[in-house]
């Protein structure tokens, strides 16, 4: 067995120390918290609360959807963006990398504020569509469902494609060739080997995205203040309280949002090992 | 009219022409070699035959059809790569038959010829094994099987063996020769290496900066090298201007040509007939295995000298020794 170089592992120990000070400790105390009710000890009464009202199930319900739909429009495009941006020479490419790098990060109020301006209710597109008498825009909402999906779309998009940049060098030229030689179309070998062997790759983009939509909080919230039911609106107002603060049911739903994470983990997994039989 | 005919095809890659006007040809059922250093357009051109690259003029037919302008799928040409380029998603039966599916065989005849390749390559019990799960030879051999089974005419293999330990090289050399054979598939072989393509070919074409500089039988080109560059490719040929040549030996004067390559192997401790005395002071020797190799040197000028190796009569360093060397054997190349 290999010996331990304790030397090189004492490193670690602040690391450690980071991670179970501000990981591991609140999500025990916050497990711990949503089976609190003040004063009455162990009990399930927030759960029940949780999956009694109409109002918080239905916050679950757009936070899904709203996660599922730009997550895989944005996956969807990604894959057609990348694969082109693989066939630029290497200076477009660190160009457009660094750009999407900045845009993914570029999430929160300001995005939200970006897209009031161009696109909300005297957004500057809204105004110019109507001058030139075009009237698609004015059934636009940029404060409804499909309007916080175009702005999650604009912030997954760049980390969609940055995660997915690196899958489409595992893919070797000569199966191309090789597949083409044996009398495969360019269709066929993407859907025969292409697709398949970066498969897995998609899966995991796809976890990290769904994470990343269900999680984001300031985007919705300044787009929408609290009016908008989502998930992590309803948890952030319970915990700095609209009129009082209600941390153990903001625990409860917490919890529940990473079980539904770490469902969907698993699904894709599973999806992703039905289709992909020699990683098993 | 040759099986394989390649006409004037030239290649120039950022105004670097890697290959000139290459004319060669060959027949059906042969096992040609393109030999050659790396970067002297031997891939380059198996590449152009395959489909996979376009050549920047020139022609290629094969049994009598012009395949110049044909996509690679419509060219009847099989091709093995040096990195194998399996599918890793696929199992073996399913990389084998991958290319009959494309063309949309019926399942019983997709069974039955990728059940005779398998058998064919030894592959019997992988069937169901994954790429990653196989050794290197293994993977080959799955490669050659997806290429053969499609009965192309042409198989090329891209330095197929390179990747590969020496004895599993030579064993898979032996497999490659002796299913050709079995078949009777035109093969033409893509290498560096000559030990290689002197033990399986049929007739060798050595490439040099774009250009061919021999083509013939290994016993052709190793007996006699047609220039400089051939006799320091092939074998440990010692190649010496008339002027090295001359402190060996004395009255090359009147000699016609200006340089002359000696095999290492010709030279003998008896006398032979009408041959050269050559004596030098032996200052280094190497064991081989079977032979041993001695250099010996006279007048600051060595030369190389392969013997079988025999235990009783081993030569020793600083030893002076007289070598004979029939005429014949001093091959004239420039």
């Amino acid at each position: 067995m290999k010996r331990m170089n304790w030397f090189a592992a004492s490193f670690l120990i602040p690391f450690s120390i980071m991670v179970l000070m501000f990981l591991i400790v609140p999500i025990l105390s916050m497990i711990y918290d949503s089976f609190q009710k003040s004063g009455t000890g162990f009990t399930f009464e927030n759960y029940q609360t949780v999956f009694e009202s109409d109002f918080y199930l239905q916050a679950f319900a757009n936070s899904i959807k709203i996660s599922l739909f730009s997550s895989l429009l944005a996956l969807f495009a990604a894959i057609f963006a990348t694969y082109s941006l693989t066939k630029f020479p290497q200076s477009v490419q660190d160009k457009v990398m660094n750009f999407a790098n900045l845009t993914s990060n570029f999430a929160g109020v300001p995005l939200a504020f970006a897209f009031i301006i161009l696109l909300g209710n005297s957004g500057l597109f809204v105004l110019l569509f109507e001058k030139m008498g075009i009237s698609g825009m004015s059934s636009f909402n940029l404060y409804s469902m499909a309007g916080i999906i175009l702005i999650y779309i604009y912030f997954q998009l760049p980390l969609a494609v940055m995660l997915l940049f690196p899958i489409y060098h595992g893919i070797q030229d000569q199966w191309k060739e090789a597949a083409s030689i044996l009398g495969a179309s360019n269709t066929q070998f993407w859907l025969r080997i292409g697709v398949p062997v970066i498969l897995p790759s998609l899966v995991g983009t796809f976890s990290i995205l769904f994470a990343n939509a269900m999680g984001a909080y300031a985007t919705v919230y300044a787009l929408t203040g609290s009016s908008y039911n989502m998930l992590p609106v309803r948890i952030g107002a319970l915990v700095s309280g609209d009129v009082f603060a209600q941390p153990e049911l903001a625990s409860a739903l917490a919890l529940a949002l990473g079980v539904i994470l770490v469902i969907a983990m698993l699904f894709n997994e599973w999806l992703m090992r039905m289709v992909r039989r020699d990683l098993r | 009219m040759s099986y394989v005919a390649i006409k004037n095809i030239r290649k120039t890659f950022n105004d670097q022409t890697v290959l000139h006007d290459i004319e060669l040809s060959f027949e059906k059922g042969e096992l040609v070699t393109l030999l050659g250093p790396s970067g002297c357009g031997k891939s380059t051109l198996l590449r152009i035959l395959a489909g996979l690259t376009r050549q920047d003029s020139g022609t290629i037919s094969l049994d009598g059809k012009d395949i110049t302008n044909l996509k690679p799928k419509a060219r009847e040409i099989g091709m093995v790569f040096q990195s194998y380029a399996l599918f890793p998603n696929m199992t073996v039966l399913e990389n084998i038959s991958f290319g009959l599916k494309m063309k949309k065989e019926d399942s019983q005849t997709i069974k039955n010829k990728v059940a005779r390749m398998i058998e064919l390559t030894g592959l019997e019990g992988k069937e169901n094994s994954y790429p990653r799960e196989l050794s290197g030879g293994q993977q080959q051999r799955v490669a050659l099987a997806r290429s053969l089974v499609m009965e192309p005419k042409v198989l090329l293999l891209d330095e197929p063996l390179s990747a590969l330990d020496a004895q599993i090289r030579k064993k898979l050399q032996q497999q490659l020769r002796t299913i050709q054979r079995e078949l009777k598939m035109t093969m033409v072989l893509v290498t560096h290496d000559q030990e290689e393509a002197m033990a399986i070919s049929d007739r060798i074409f050595i490439l040099n900066q774009g250009r061919i500089a021999q083509q013939g039988t290994p016993n052709e080109i190793y007996a006699r090298p047609a220039n400089e560059f051939v006799a320091g490719f092939i074998g440990n040929y010692n190649v010496l201007t008339k002027e090295e040549l001359a402190r060996f030996i004395p009255n090359v004067a009147n000699w016609s040509h200006s340089i002359y390559a000696i095999r290492p192997e010709a030279f003998t401790l008896k006398k032979d007939g009408k041959s050269y005395e050559i004596t030098g002071l032996i200052n280094q020797v190497s064991m081989l295995g079977n032979i041993t190799r001695y250099t010996i040197q006279n007048d600051k000028m060595t030369m190389m000298i392969d013997q079988l190796h025999q235990t009783q009569s081993t030569l020793q360093e600083n030893e002076s020794r007289t070598f004979f060397l029939r005429e014949e054997d001093i091959i004239p190349i420039a």
